[in-house]
Formats: structure tokens, sequence, C-alpha cells
């Protein structure tokens, strides 16, 4: 056995993490009006699925976006159902005044799935990163915004958007991402968080790729520092689970947010609206791209330069537990709960040596 | 000879009763897109009362001809014509750009029966036209469908795109017509962005080309019933149109893409417009 | 002892044989009730070393102590008056003889003493060689999970091994490595796990499941017979990724530079760079 040497084409095959093309099919099995269009992707994309199943039902476009998105427009306006997908940075930003005048303004029944989003195309660099398409999708109105956390997370995502009325953005990754979730069944809810990892120290708000991260993140501060961290998968952007955020602010006070995104008017921001909203204070951090463009590398590498990996969320979570330290204060004869500055230390020794 | 000589004086007399109307809103309005509305009208009439298989009493039959008039800016012409067929109230036309309207510059189709789509974002009416009839073989259904743009619409790349996609998918239920009135905002459309040679393009992108003058209904008719019979390669119907045709003032004139209406002109206009129709109907008696 | 200059790859080599491959030995006595069983009563030290005049001692060792049925091994570790001894006149012969390349015997002390101990010793090596020295997948069901275990034991520590020796290619990469861990893993054989921690610089081997969360990169597999497919060089990684029978939890492209670095352990374990 040697290296990992595969071609587009086989990225598709090897993609096993991504399997909404198969539910596409379910969909396109079961209803008639379910179509599926591309803009030259389909070899990349899972979409391509649907085109071996019905190629009559699946149109290819080249490589013309904002016609893609015109086309699909002008499907749902006749009672179809298409199903259009092509790479989040171009789905949201090249083809923007269609998905905002064609289908959003005139709420068109067009579901949108935005693959290689935030940097896990890491190779192909920044014209094939899309780090600010959830501030930039989240603006339009009537369009709701999901962002999977996994391949099942996806089926789950794309189910619902069938059912709903009305255009939707699914935002995804390679197909390489891995599995937060063991099979589809978990209770997926649109519109509402799912909690992964109870704890009342300090709550992680991710989506996406971000969410697994968060998982191993809270493993590890549970069995290295005792910290307790409550870890929630926030999929569904709009409409954001304003109940599950405020909880977590009200138990834990301390947030972070984790995205693979810019922070400046993504999850974090949408998150941050919620709690400053509801006037309740909160040591707050948003992990993600620092208003910059992203280097080139594999995403799992960049994950760890823009901060948004397991690593950085410990060390996150382990210096807002030294400078916000909620303790309960009496006065009057009430007692109230607030944050205050403190240090505490936390340690954790390594044992390097190899087990025989 | 498509039309008959009683049917052409008919047509006739409706494209202006519509033209008067859309002075009229304008007129109300304060102002409005007249020029590229006149170049449109005679198009516009021949097609919703000939051509169109479109009952507005059942405007949302799916077995319907569509009609998207991609250079959406003409709203004024549309919301005149749409009067006519019943569509819209004419009390309502008077609300035309004010407060709480249904009706402004650009129409909003879940606001206005019968508007396929909300255009005004120049450029996007011929890939949703595309999609349209590209559904009717999902479907399964048997429909046409036109799309009008302007010429100076035809800078953007989402038509070409369109076009382009359009012979691919060979959608020859799609009769894409370009309103050629040679203006737009900044001036000629040849001083701005050089469209010539026009035609030449739209065959280069696999379309079989017919130019008629979109001003004489006779040779418009012959226009688009070859249009409509063509199997073999969409069509792109160029009409040789004049902008603001019919008001003096404004005939040829870009700066009468848009402009705003006063009684001295209003005056003016009505009497250039009942003059414009003896002209027409002159010429069906000579012609016909 | 004769004059024999040893080379950067033997000392790499040498490494991997004293500190990932011998130890297994306890892994084959302990899998094979009838051995195990018959060391339960005995209490002995038992050593394989080489002569090298830079370890510290002048010898490089791995020992075991056993006692009555307790296994501890000792990596690069001598044992002042081990039981029974094979010493190596050097670190050259030592890897000719483990990775079978040859039979240079070592001098053999306290097998006379031990003739009974010493043979059961043997037959735990001797076991061991030819499931790891084997061509193709043994028949029983078995020892091909033993294998399996021995292969996915040997290769993450063989990894750090070489991590620890400063070798190259792999250091370079444990340096720029943020805390992750790689892992192998066979559907339904949970006692056949194991992996490797990297961090800045430093890496440990360990057995079993990764105990702090889920690995960064696991190799899964859906039987042993897959499993030893791949490791045996007998089937294709894209292929068997497509059908399913390799599952890799990570990215791909992590999944190459780890099969590259297991290929070099496979390579100092046969000892090709003495081609």
């Amino acid at each position: 056995m040697g290296g990992m040497n595969y071609t587009v084409v086989d990225s598709k095959r090897l993609a096993t993490a991504e399997i909404y093309g198969k539910t596409l099919c379910e969909l396109g099995e079961k209803d008639r009006r379910v179509v599926a269009l591309t803009a030259d992707l389909a070899g990349s994309t899972k979409i391509g699925d649907f085109r071996e199943k019905f190629p009559e039902r699946f149109f290819n476009v080249g490589i013309a976006e904002q016609n893609l998105f015109g086309i699909a427009a002008g499907m749902a306006k006749t009672g179809l159902i298409p199903f259009i997908s092509t790479f989040s940075v171009f789905a949201s930003m090249r083809a923007t005044d269609q998905l905002h005048t064609d289908i959003c303004y005139q709420r068109e029944n067009v579901k949108i799935i935005g693959s290689h989003s935030g940097t896990s195309y890491g190779q192909a660099g920044s014209t094939h990163h899309a780090i600010e398409d959830i501030a930039m999708v989240r603006s339009l109105a009537n369009l709701k915004v999901i962002v999977p956390a996994d391949g099942f997370e996806t089926a789950n995502a794309v189910r619902a958007a069938y059912a709903m009325d009305g255009p939707v953005y699914i935002r995804i990754n390679r197909g390489f991402d891995m599995n937060v979730y063991e099979n589809e069944d978990y209770g997926f809810e649109f519109g509402k968080g799912v909690l992964l990892h109870g704890g009342d120290d300090v709550a992680i708000i991710a989506n996406g790729c971000c969410v697994f991260q968060a998982v191993q993140a809270a493993r590890i501060l549970e069995s290295d520092y005792g910290i307790g961290a409550r870890v929630i998968d926030l999929h569904t952007i709009k409409p954001i689970d304003k109940e599950i955020i405020l909880k977590a602010a009200e138990e834990t006070r301390r947030i972070i947010t984790v995205e693979d995104h810019t922070i400046l008017g993504g999850l974090g921001t949408a998150v941050g609206e919620v709690v400053l909203e509801n006037g309740r204070a909160c040591a707050f951090k948003k992990l993600g791209l620092n208003d910059c463009f992203s280097a080139i590398g594999f995403h799992e590498d960049l994950m760890t330069a823009n901060g948004i990996d397991t690593a950085n969320i410990v060390k996150t979570a382990v210096d807002m537990m030294k400078y916000a330290h909620v303790v309960e204060i009496s006065s009057e004869g009430k007692t109230t709960r607030a944050l205050k500055f403190d240090d505490r230390d936390f340690e954790a020794e390594i044992d390097w040596t190899d087990e025989v | 000879m498509a039309l008959t000589k009683s049917e052409w004086t008919e047509l006739e007399k409706k494209a202006s009763t519509v033209r008067n109307l859309t002075l009229d809103i304008c007129n109300w309005a304060g102002g409005a897109h007249m020029g590229g509305s006149l170049s449109a009208i005679d198009f516009l009439t021949l097609l919703y009362y000939k051509y169109l298989n479109f009952d507005p009493n059942n405007y949302e039959d799916p077995n319907r001809d569509r009609c998207i008039v991609s250079k959406g800016h003409i709203g004024v012409a549309i919301a005149a014509l749409f009067s006519e067929l019943g569509l819209i109230e004419k009390e309502e036309l008077k609300t035309f750009n004010l407060t709480g309207s249904k009706l402004g510059v650009h129409l909003d189709c879940h606001k206005v029966k019968g508007l396929e789509a909300s255009t005004g974002s120049l450029g996007h009416g011929s890939a949703i036209a595309l999609g349209e009839a590209l559904a009717a073989r999902v479907n399964g259904r048997n429909y046409k469908v036109w799309v009008l743009l302007g010429d100076g619409e035809c800078d953007e790349g989402s038509v070409w795109e369109a076009a382009m996609a359009t012979a691919n998918f060979k959608a020859t239920n799609l009769i894409t017509v370009v309103d050629r009135n040679k203006c737009m905002i900044d001036g000629f459309t040849e001083d701005v962005m050089k469209l010539e040679p026009f035609a030449d393009k739209w065959r280069a992108f696999g379309f079989e080309v017919i130019e008629v003058d979109g001003h004489h209904l006779q040779k418009l008719s012959d226009a688009m019933e070859k249009a409509m019979q063509q199997k073999d390669k969409p069509v792109c119907l160029i009409l040789d149109t004049i902008k603001g045709a019919g008001i003096s003032f404004m005939e040829g004139n870009h700066k009468w893409h848009y402009g705003a209406m006063d009684e001295e002109k209003y005056e003016i206009s009505k009497k250039d417009l009942a003059e414009y129709e003896a002209k027409r109907l002159a010429r069906v008696e000579m012609e016909a | 002892m004769k004059d024999v200059s040893i080379t950067q790859d033997d000392q790499y080599a040498a490494r991997i044989f004293f500190n990932s491959a011998l130890p297994l030995l306890k892994v084959v006595i302990q899998s094979k009730p009838g051995l195990k069983a018959k060391f339960e009563r005995k209490s002995f030290v038992f050593q394989v070393s080489a002569l090298y005049d830079k370890a510290p001692g002048g010898k490089m060792a791995t020992h075991f102590v056993f006692n009555k049925g307790e296994i501890s091994v000792k990596v690069s570790e001598a044992h002042p008056n081990p039981d029974i001894e094979l010493e190596f006149p050097d670190l050259k012969k030592f890897i000719i003889f483990f990775s079978g390349k040859g039979s240079p015997l070592p001098k053999m002390k306290g097998v006379v003493k031990n003739l009974g101990t010493f043979v059961l010793l043997l037959k735990g090596l001797m076991t061991m060689a030819k499931l790891l020295g084997a061509q193709d997948a043994p028949k029983e069901k078995e020892d091909q999970e033993l294998l399996v275990k021995l292969y996915f034991y040997l290769l993450p520590n063989g990894i750090s091994q070489l991590n620890k020796a400063g070798y190259e290619k792999i250091h370079e990469f444990v340096l720029k490595s943020p805390d992750r861990a790689y892992a192998f893993a066979v559907t339904g054989y949970p006692e056949l796990n194991s992996y490797i921690r990297m961090k800045e610089g430093n890496t440990k081997a360990g057995r079993g499941e990764y105990p702090r969360c889920k690995p960064f990169l696991t190799l899964r597999f859906d039987s042993p017979q897959h499993a030893l497919d791949i490791l045996m060089g007998k089937g294709d990684m894209v292929d068997y990724m497509a059908d399913k029978y390799l599952i890799v939890e990570g990215a791909p492209e992590f999944a190459g530079v780890f099969g590259e670095f297991m290929l070099t352990i496979a390579a100092y374990a046969k000892a090709e760079y003495m081609n």
C-alpha cells in the first residue's frame, strides 16, 4: 500500500461521508417534480448520483452559475423542485443577484447545495474558499440556511429542505468530514440545535466541520482539565434556535462559537445577536477566520492554522475559565451569579512513553 | 400575410390604446420609462392579443404560453397592457409608484396577476425563461415561452450564458425577442458598448435570426409566426424599433429612457399619439 | 568483535526491532493459550541484545521479566544478569537475523541451564517470525487476527520510534503536527485497535482505542482479512476504500502520508535497505 493518489473523479467515489446523493435520488424516486442542476460540477459532487438515475431530470449548464440559478428559478416557477449544486463560493457570490432577485425575492422553491465550503477545498486556495457565504446568504430575506455537521446531517437537511416551501441554502464540504453522528436517526429537527455534550462550565456552539472539533475538545476538557463543556451543533443559521443559545448563555455564562468562516457576520455574529438582544452578560469568543483570507493547505491543517481545531477550542475554553469565573454574590438576602476575573491553574501532563 | 385587414386594424387600435394608457400612467406617476415602453408595445400587444396561448381568466393554467419581459423597467407598459387584459383594475393604475401600491417601476409577480417574473435586474429573464422552457419537457407539457430583452441588456454576460444553453439544450419552444431600439441610458448602444454585428452574434450562438420592423404589425406577425414554426434551432427575433416611437420629442432620444412628465409634455404627447395612430391606420389602408 | 561499520539505517532498523518488534513476543505468548499456560509457573529474565559501542553499557537490549504469568517488557534497557540471553556480536547481525535475511547465530547464554524455557521462548519467537515474515495471510482465523494485531501494534510503535530517533521525514512531520492521533481499527475487533499520538515533535504509540477523543485519522477495516490484504500489499487502497473494506475516517491526504510512514517501517522490518 502506498500513498493515496486519487483523481477528482475518484474523490467522488471516496467521499463516502457525503451520502446526500443517495437521499436526493430517493426523493427523486418519490417525487417527479424533483430535478437537479449543476454548473459543470456533477463529477465533483454527489449530485452526479442523481444524473445517473434520472438523466432526463438533470441539467448541466456548464460553467455558468448565474444561468444555473436563473434556470432553476424558472423551473421552480412551473412547479418543479430544483436542487442546484455548485461550490459554496460560487453559489453565494457569483450568482448573488440571481439568488437575491430570482429566487429569494420571488420566493421560488429552489434548494441550493453549496459544497466545498469554508476552507475545505484547502489546496485550491482562496478563489475556491467560501468564508463569507454565510454572512451573505444570512442577510437574504426568505432564505433558510442550514450548515450540516456531517454526511448524515446533510441527508437530513436535504430531506427537510425538500419538505418545506421556499428557498433553502445548505452548506457542506467535500465529503471527507469526520462523522459526528452514527446515523441519520438522532432526532434532526430543522431550526433546532442539537445538544451533543452536556456541561455547565462553557458552551461551545459550532456548525459544519467545527462540530466534530468541538465534541473532541469537550472530551479532552473533561478528561484532562475537569471542565464541563456543553457542545451544541447549531446547524440552522436561519431561523436560529434562540432558545438553546439563551439556555447556554444563562447556564454556562461562557460561549465560544466555532465556524469555518470569517468571524464577521456568520455563526458567531448570529449567536452574539441573540445573546446581546437578551441582555445577558456573557464571556464571548468567536473562533473563525480573523477577517483574512486563508492560506493554502490541507483542510485539517488550515483548521489548525485558523484556530478552529480541537486544540484551539480547548485552549480557548481553558483561557476563558481562567478569566471568566462565575461566582455567586449575595447581597441583601438576594443571591445572583456574576462573572468575575480570577486565576485558576489547569495543567495536563503528557507521558510520551510508547506503550509496549 | 398573417393578418387580415380587420385584424390588423383592431390590433393597431389596441396597441394605440395601450400606448395611451401607458402615457396616462406616466402622467399620474409623474414620470416613467417611456422610451423603452413605446418601442416594445407593438410587439407585446401582438403577442398577448394574437399569439400567446394565455387566458387572463385562467392565468395559472400550467399549459399556458409564457411571456417574460426581461427588460422589466417597462413595468408601466406591462401595467397598461395587463389592465387592458383585465388583470389589473384601471383605478389601481393611478396608484403606480405611490407608497403601498402593488405597482411600481419594476413589477412584482406576487402582486400582479399573470406576471411571470419579477424582472428589473437586467439579464435575468433569459435564464428564467429557459428554465420554464426546459420544465415543459420535464413536465410533459407543450407550451411556448417568449422572452423580451432590451438591446442594451445584451451587454450582460448572463444573457449569453442563457443563449448558449438555449442552443445547447435545443430549447426551440423558447423564442428570444430583442427590442433593438439602439438606445440605452448613456447614449446610443453603438456609442456606449458596441453590439454590432448583433444578428451575427446570435447566429454564432446557434440561433435562427429573424430581423423585422418592430412597428409594422403585419410584418411582425409574419415574423412571429415564422419564429413559432422553427423546430431545428431556437429563434432570436430582432425587432428594429424606435425608442419612444409615437411621441415626437421622445423618438430616438436616449434621454427618454426614463423621463418626467408634466402637463405641457402630456398635452403634446397625447396629440402626438393621436397623430401616430392615424398614420398607422392609414398605412393599414394602404398596404392591406 | 569484528570491525563492522554501523550505518544510520542500521541504527533505525535496530531501534525498530528492539523497541517495537521484540516486545510483540509478549503479545504472541499471551495470544497462544497453550504457550501462555506453560510460562505461568516460570520466573526468569530473558534478554535479546546486540553489542554496540555507541549504546550505554556497550550494548543495545530489550529484556523481558517473566514472573509467573506476568510479562514486563523493558525496551532499550539491558538487564545486568539475565537468565537467558541471545547476544548478537553487532547490530547488523542482529538485524539480519530478525529480518529473516539470514541466520548469523548469536551467543546464547543460559540456554543449557534453562533448556525447557528456552525451547518455549524459541517457539514464541519462531511463531512471531513466521507470522511477520509470511508472504501470504495465515489460514487460521486466530492467526489472522493475531497477525493484524502484531502489525497494528508494530506500525505506530515503529513510527514513534523513528520519530524519537530523529528520522527526518517522520520527525519533520511530527514537529509540524498539532495534537493529533492516528489510529488503526477493525470493526468488531476492539482488541486490535492501536494508535499513535503526535504533538509538536513528540509521539506516543498506544494499544487499544485512543482514550482522549476520536482520533484525527482512523484507518478502519471491515474485517481482519481485508486488513491483511492491505498490510500485505495484496489490495489496492483506493479500490478498498470505494468498496468500503477500508474506511478512512479523516482526510485521505493524511491517510496517504500515514501510509508512507507505514511503508517505511515495513521496509526496515524487512531490512530492505540492505538489498
